[in-house]
């Protein structure tokens, strides 16, 4: 408490003693200017005065003054903030490429979860633009598991020093990216501009090359599915969100994915396996503890509308796949539809102790 | 104090609710003893006020002013904790308020209303004209959990904004917050102004601010903004800025922010809780009078589940005494003139003839509870049928997403989510925008609402 009285004052002392050497010496700034400056940047007042005065109120210049000055205020601002609690923001997914599809059968999808201090800044366009940029960035950038033989598992979390390091590549494709701005310089502009403390927590991606042309007759492959709940403006951010690896093994798989029907009708039931995983209680695939109702495929699927809704879950995989004609007689291997990996995030939630928040088939020990 | 006001309603509702099963020996014996009224639920509020701490030795709550419950919201640096302290401060001088320093105003601590845990802090000061209650809230959630829960609907709001920042990227979402909870007049605090030397500057904060409001459908123009220091205030320092801007805050408060209706001035309505017939007098509707006044002879009218009719109140009583006039808050029974005990039951209401609707299809804003606060732990999709608790009601409901929701067929709603549905009720029930009402399946509440819309 005492922390928080003394820091505004000498704060405001330094501020007056720079603001009277200045005013000597330079011209008044206009407020016209000041006004136009503040739609355009949405920099605080004492610093769009600060700009024309130092630029002897020119616009352009003084944009550019405030562009420069960013990146030391808005240091100076995140080291202010530093200390705080950001408890609040936005989970956000970036699917770049689903897997198995028409053409493109590779795998790219991020999910990262950032913080803020309060659910009013999560609200806002910029935090949503600037998640929406993050998790494009990491999806983008994000490797193919190299020790993949040692540890089959796809989705991978990543360390998020690595991604503030990162050049941030804007989601929207017609922005032209900068070389300088990094996701850290990003953050660090958001900060400058709403005030609160902005944290990456945490970042998980999932990257698979896809077969080449010529080896298209497949009997198996994989997608990426996913859920956010809660979104405010952005439709794949929200307070929780999952991704899911969906396994699929058949010998008619590449015949069935020529028909946009089953296209239609696999992607429904993808989205109901990513909603049931945040609808309900999840914390495992098969695996089951005290409570039986934590595994997914214990589960009543109750987030599937249509005929199927509240079977179990296992038994409505099984049947989606003979219904949809996955299912060969003569064939020896396991065939149909199966959920192999999957992440679920809630905004704010702790940091699982020595442990992945990805949950994985294989590492449960699959049936 | 104003804890008992506000924990005196929700408890009674509650209590309402749960009463179903009460009903039945109680009414028994009531018929027997003639005439008498209910009276239970004075021991639900009671405990409540107690946990809170609010029986303080100070002295009583005086009712003399009107009540208001006012909130404020703004950025976390902007000073609204230090406003706060500074009000109490300036009111205690003329005895309006106990000064509560800067670091005696909890941050949010978690209280429970109606079941459901809401962060907000708690003060109350008096000025010449009124008697307010002032909360803060950390977030947007926790203000929206207040408004459906009613635990202190803000009648209006103090916007906060510092003069060295001006208005902040999510002052939008502010504004947007105080529509939402349906405020519809708001007094802007200009804070830090010893930070800004020149007036020219405040002049544009200020234009900002009232373009800003207009944008929001708020009163731009004639929205009193008052520059000040509230850090001033509380160190007792530069009383231009400081003490005197306070004041001149809390009178803007007084007069732009206008007060809710009173209960008193509304058209009268009762809920039914139970019905009995009495041999020789008639039938006798009991419950509590949620609002207005009845005198003995007046028109009223009878609404909800299938029926409507009018007839005359011939007679109210309470504690076994005659009476000529109901009010709010009174446990009482009513007589009715030429109806059959068979023609009214639980769940109905009386009310002023055409003071309210009943109706079968109505929006609302809902919050559904998490499993912590006794709710449901899984999500559910449309088409969801719990039981709807309103007043005395208990009608089954079917939950839909509004028309135009984009996905509607797979959207899903989980605990703790705030989420505006569309409420298609198996029988018709009196209702009206800023009803609120309660959610149950299988023994648990598992969502409390507010009507926002009804469909005709």
């Amino acid at each position: 408490m005492l922390r928080r009285f003394v820091a505004p004052s000498t704060a405001r002392a330094c501020s007056s003693a720079l603001r009277c050497y200045s005013s000597a010496q330079r011209p008044k700034p206009s407020i016209k200017l000041l006004g136009e400056l503040r739609k355009l940047t949405e920099t605080s007042i004492s610093k769009a005065r600060e700009a024309l005065v130092a630029t002897n109120n020119d616009l352009d210049a003084a944009l550019k003054w405030l562009e420069e000055d960013l990146a030391v205020s808005g240091a100076k601002k995140a080291a202010k903030v530093e200390g705080r609690t950001a408890g609040e923001g936005l989970v956000g997914v970036s699917i770049l490429s689903p897997g198995l599809g028409e053409r493109k059968e590779g795998i790219r999808a991020s999910m990262v979860e950032l913080n803020c201090e309060t659910d009013f800044v999560a609200r806002n366009e910029l935090f949503s633009k600037l998640l929406a940029d993050i998790s494009h960035t990491f999806a983008f950038l994000a490797e193919e598991p190299h020790d993949f033989e040692q540890q089959p598992v796809l989705l991978r979390e990543y360390s998020v020093d690595t991604i503030l390091d990162a050049p941030l590549i804007p989601s929207d494709v017609t922005a032209i990216p900068s070389n300088t701005t990094s996701v850290g310089t990003a953050i660090r502009d958001t900060i400058a501009k709403v005030g609160e403390k902005i944290a990456l927590k945490r970042a998980v991606a999932a990257v698979m090359q896809g077969a080449s042309p010529d080896e298209r007759n497949i009997d198996s492959g994989a997608r990426i599915a996913s859920y956010v709940h809660g979104s405010t403006s952005h439709p794949s951010q929200g307070r929780v969100g999952s991704l899911a690896l969906i396994y699929l093994k058949s010998p008619n798989l590449s015949k069935l994915y020529k028909d946009e029907a089953f296209r239609t009708e696999l992607e429904k039931l993808e989205r109901g396996i990513a909603r049931q995983i945040v609808g309900f209680h999840t914390e495992s695939i098969y695996e089951t503890k005290e409570t039986p109702e934590t595994a997914l495929y214990e589960q009543p699927f109750a987030m599937f509308p249509g005929e199927y809704n509240g079977q179990p879950f296992r038994d409505v995989l099984q049947k989606w796949a003979t219904k949809h004609g996955m299912i060969d007689e003569g064939y020896k291997d396991f065939q149909g539809v199966a959920v192999s990996e999957f992440a679920k995030w809630t905004v704010g939630e702790p940091l699982p102790v020595n442990a992945s928040s990805v949950k994985s088939a294989i590492s449960e020990g699959t049936q | 104090m104003f804890g008992l006001r506000l924990a005196l309603p929700a408890a009674v509702r509650c209590g309402g609710a749960r009463g179903t099963s009460r009903s039945g020996p109680l009414g028994v014996s009531r018929v027997l003893q003639t005439f008498v009224p209910f009276s239970k639920p004075s021991l639900s509020a009671g405990v409540f006020v107690s946990k809170r701490g609010y029986a303080e030795a100070s002295g009583k709550f005086s009712r003399e002013k009107p009540h208001m419950n006012i909130g404020t919201i703004g950025h976390v640096d902007h000073g609204k904790t230090t406003l706060t302290a500074a009000i109490t401060k300036v009111l205690s001088e003329k005895g309006g308020a106990k000064f509560t320093d800067y670091s005696q105003i909890d941050k949010a601590p978690e209280e429970k209303a109606r079941g459901i845990t809401i962060n907000s802090s708690h003060v109350e000061y008096e000025t010449d004209k009124r008697h307010y209650g002032h909360i803060d809230c950390p977030g947007h959630a926790d203000y929206i959990k207040n408004m459906i829960t009613g635990a202190a609907q803000m009648d209006g709001a103090i916007i906060v904004v510092s003069a060295s920042d001006g208005q902040m990227p999510q002052t939008r979402e502010h504004l947007l917050l105080a529509r939402q909870v349906g405020i519809k007049k708001l007094v802007v605090f200009i804070n830090k102004v010893d930070q800004i030397e020149d007036d020219e500057m405040l002049e544009l904060v200020e234009m900002e601010m009232r373009e800003l409001l207009s944008t929001y459908n708020f009163d731009g123009e004639n929205t009193p903004i008052v520059m000040g220091s509230a850090l001033a205030a509380l160190e007792s320092r530069n009383d231009e800025i400081g003490s005197e801007k306070i004041r001149e805050l809390v009178k803007s408060c007084d007069e732009w922010l206008e007060l809710p209706p009173r209960d008193f001035d509304k058209p009268f309505l009762m809920p039914i809780e139970d019905v009995f017939s009495i041999s020789g007098r008639g039938t006798v509707c009991t419950g509590r009078v949620e609002r207005g006044v009845i005198n003995k002879g007046d028109e009223v009218e009878i609404l909800g589940l299938g029926s409507s009719l009018k007839t005359t109140l011939t007679g109210i009583e309470m504690f076994h005494k005659e009476l000529d006039r109901g009010e709010p808050g009174d446990n009482m029974g009513a007589l009715l003139r030429g109806v059959k005990r068979e023609q009214v039951r639980r769940g109905q209401v009386i009310c002023a003839p055409g003071s309210i609707k009943s109706v079968k299809k109505f929006q609302a804003q809902i919050y559904v509870l998490t499993k912590d606060e006794g709710g449901r732990y899984t999500s559910f999709m449309q088409n969801y049928r719990p039981q709807l608790f309103l007043r005395t009601a208990d009608i089954t409901v079917s939950l839909t997403f509004p028309e135009g929701t984009p996905d509607a067929a797979e959207k899903m709603v989980m605990p703790g989510d705030n989420v505006e549905m569309v409420c298609d009720l198996v029988h018709d029930c009196a209702a009206e925008v800023g009803t609120r009402f309660t959610l149950r399946e299988g023994g648990k509440t598992v969502g409390t609402g507010i009507v926002t819309k009804i469909f005709t």
